[in-house]
């Protein structure tokens, strides 16, 4: 589904709409705390009024984030397999209020993190987890995957073309022996490119000063936003447990 | 296989955070030269490289398509080590960047994505290594075979440990979070047993393919030439060293199962009772119970979780010693 998602994008728009709206302008450590906390909370609730509650303010912030509305459906789309299984299944054995409790769990956690994704630019998120002290060795990692993915994934649509122009339409089936051999073979071709590009990409990172870990050149600080956004879904969050947990009744 | 948040218990997410994370804190510190800064874009470069691979769709009947995990064709390429790292980087940047997975479900989701299926793999595709060593160096046929079998199983028991995860979610939460095993395990084996013969075929393509026009981007060593015939060849120490990777898959699953059986009687219990032989004394009591709980079941699967790395690592240190030996004056 990851496939559609870039498929369904032009040039490197993996950022297309975190710029344009509101959200995409606060700072990214904030959105991380709070989203972060507000799904981790969302995820242990399971008395159904406590659920319908942070499946509404998943939906709020959804409509609150102005992000197009068709962009997340497709996102979400990629969810849904697994989150249907599990609902009708839990319908089947446990009877239908579990089975939308199920449904309405998962969407209220899954909801917030597609907000995070798609408003906020993907350097922004790196570059906060790492001012939020997540180890330097996985944070650089991650902006260099996402530099080379947006690189390899050109790669890979430039040959999709050409097996396009051959006359190629994809596997009918795992029977059809040349066609999994023209996927596989593309795969592959795909990795070496990558090993080739990876040594010349090295030079050109210690030419521009590369020391280990890449050093995000934007800054960013707190603002009343940022700080208002957090303290709120945190504050939610923290009600929804209190409740749950019985402290209120 | 991208588990959600809000679908698996609390405790069963909590035990694969921990899992995970001591996982990844060893392999950090024990390969902590080969992710030395020249490596860094290496492995950066493979995980984007194999993030790409899943995007390439093949049919898998039905109308429906599979895509490759990748994590056995990633350990085939460079090793166990790096390629835990590199599928936990994939993980991450499909959770931050597309949404897939979640917060909570991260820890399961890379045990089996980016350590199960790993490790798998690489035990796999080494076992049969050895066992196919002999004095000529296997034909293109075998190769693709050994390696098409390693990708198969890495997929097969990836998806066997999440169905677990779903059950044992399923009983531990008396039915509000999980899958019910009887659902769980038959839907997620039967699909994944078609989607890995997709892996199988796709892998062993990309490796016969990197075999003929870039051996050298192959960084786990080839040891097939050099092995040793036989029960020998099998003793050496590329197979302890699949033994172990199997062996630690093992261990990661111990916690889990602990859980579930603190939760209620097993099948052999239940067949026992059931037959009226229920209550007689054990021939022998064991130092050690899993306990009436779940938290002293917890703690007793920990302390198998140890006990089985423990005997993994000592396992390791054997087969240095021996490849020491092997390469000494």
């Amino acid at each position: 589904m990851t496939f559609a998602n870039i498929g369904s994008h032009g040039g490197d728009g993996l950022d297309e709409y975190a710029g344009d709206v509101w959200f995409g302008k606060l700072d990214a450590r904030a959105k991380l705390v709070g989203i972060f906390t507000f799904v981790v909370i969302s995820a242990v609730l399971t008395n159904m009024e406590l659920v319908l509650i942070s499946l509404t303010v998943a939906l709020a912030l959804l409509v609150a984030s102005r992000l197009p509305l068709t962009h997340i459906a497709k996102m979400y789309m990629a969810a849904v397999p697994f989150i249907l299984f599990a609902s009708v299944s839990v319908f089947l054995f446990s009877g239908w209020e579990r089975g939308i409790e199920m449904w309405m769990r998962t969407s209220a956690c899954v909801l917030p993190l597609l907000v995070l994704a798609a408003g906020t630019e993907t350097f922004d998120l790196f570059a906060g987890l790492r001012r939020l002290r997540v180890p330097a060795v996985i944070t650089t990692l991650l902006m260099l995957t996402q530099r080379y993915i947006l690189l390899l994934s050109e790669e890979l649509s430039r040959m999709t073309t050409a097996r396009r122009a051959r006359g190629f339409k994809g596997a009918r089936n795992l029977t059809d022996r040349y066609g999994l051999k023209v996927l596989a073979f593309t795969a592959g071709m795909v990795l070496v490119r990558s090993f080739q590009r990876a040594d010349d990409i090295y030079e050109g990172l210690k030419c521009k000063g590369f020391d280990k870990e890449m050093t995000p050149w934007r800054r960013s600080s707190i603002a009343i936003n940022d700080v208002l956004l957090a303290t709120g879904l945190a504050a939610v969050a923290a009600v929804l447990l209190t409740v749950q947990l019985g402290v209120i009744a | 296989m991208h588990i959600p948040d809000g679908l698996m218990a609390p405790v069963v997410s909590l035990i694969g955070w921990i899992e995970f994370l001591v996982v990844f804190a060893a392999i950090l510190l024990l390969s902590g030269k080969k992710i030395k800064e020249k490596n860094l874009p290496r492995v950066a470069i493979l995980s984007a490289g194999i993030f790409v691979a899943q995007m390439l769709n093949f049919p898998i009947g039905g109308g429906t398509t599979g895509h490759l995990v990748g994590g056995a064709l990633f350990a085939m390429i460079c090793g166990p080590a790096i390629a835990i790292i590199g599928m936990t980087v994939v993980l991450l940047v499909q959770g931050l960047m597309f949404g897939d997975g979640g917060i909570t479900a991260l820890g399961l989701n890379a045990i089996n994505m980016a350590i199960i299926a790993p490790l798998i793999g690489w035990g796999v595709y080494s076992l049969l290594n050895g066992l196919s060593a002999k004095k000529t160096v296997p034909g293109k046929a075998v190769k693709g075979i050994i390696v098409g079998a390693a990708a198969w199983a890495s997929v097969f028991v990836a998806a066997a440990a999440c169905a677990g995860e779903l059950a044992v979610s399923y009983a531990v939460s008396s039915g509000t979070f999980g899958i019910a095993a009887t659902v769980a395990v038959p839907a997620m084996l039967g699909v994944h047993a078609i989607i890995g013969v997709g892996e199988a075929l796709i892998s062993a393509g990309v490796m016969l393919y990197l075999w003929s026009v870039s051996p050298g981007s192959i960084t786990t060593i080839d040891k097939r030439a050099k092995a040793l015939p036989g029960w020998k060849g099998v003793l050496s120490g590329t197979t302890a060293r699949a033994v172990t990777a199997i062996l630690i898959v093992f261990a990661l699953t111990l916690p889990l199962y602990f859980l579930y059986a603190s939760q209620g009687r097993d099948g052999l219990e239940k067949t026992m009772q059931d037959a009226g032989t229920a209550g007689e004394k054990p021939l022998i009591s064991t130092p050690f119970s899993y306990g009436q709980n779940y938290f002293s079941a917890l703690f007793a699967g920990i302390l198998g979780f140890l006990a089985v790395a423990l005997g993994a690592a000592g396992i390791l240190r054997l087969a240095r010693m021996r490849t020491t030996r092997e390469t000494g004056p």
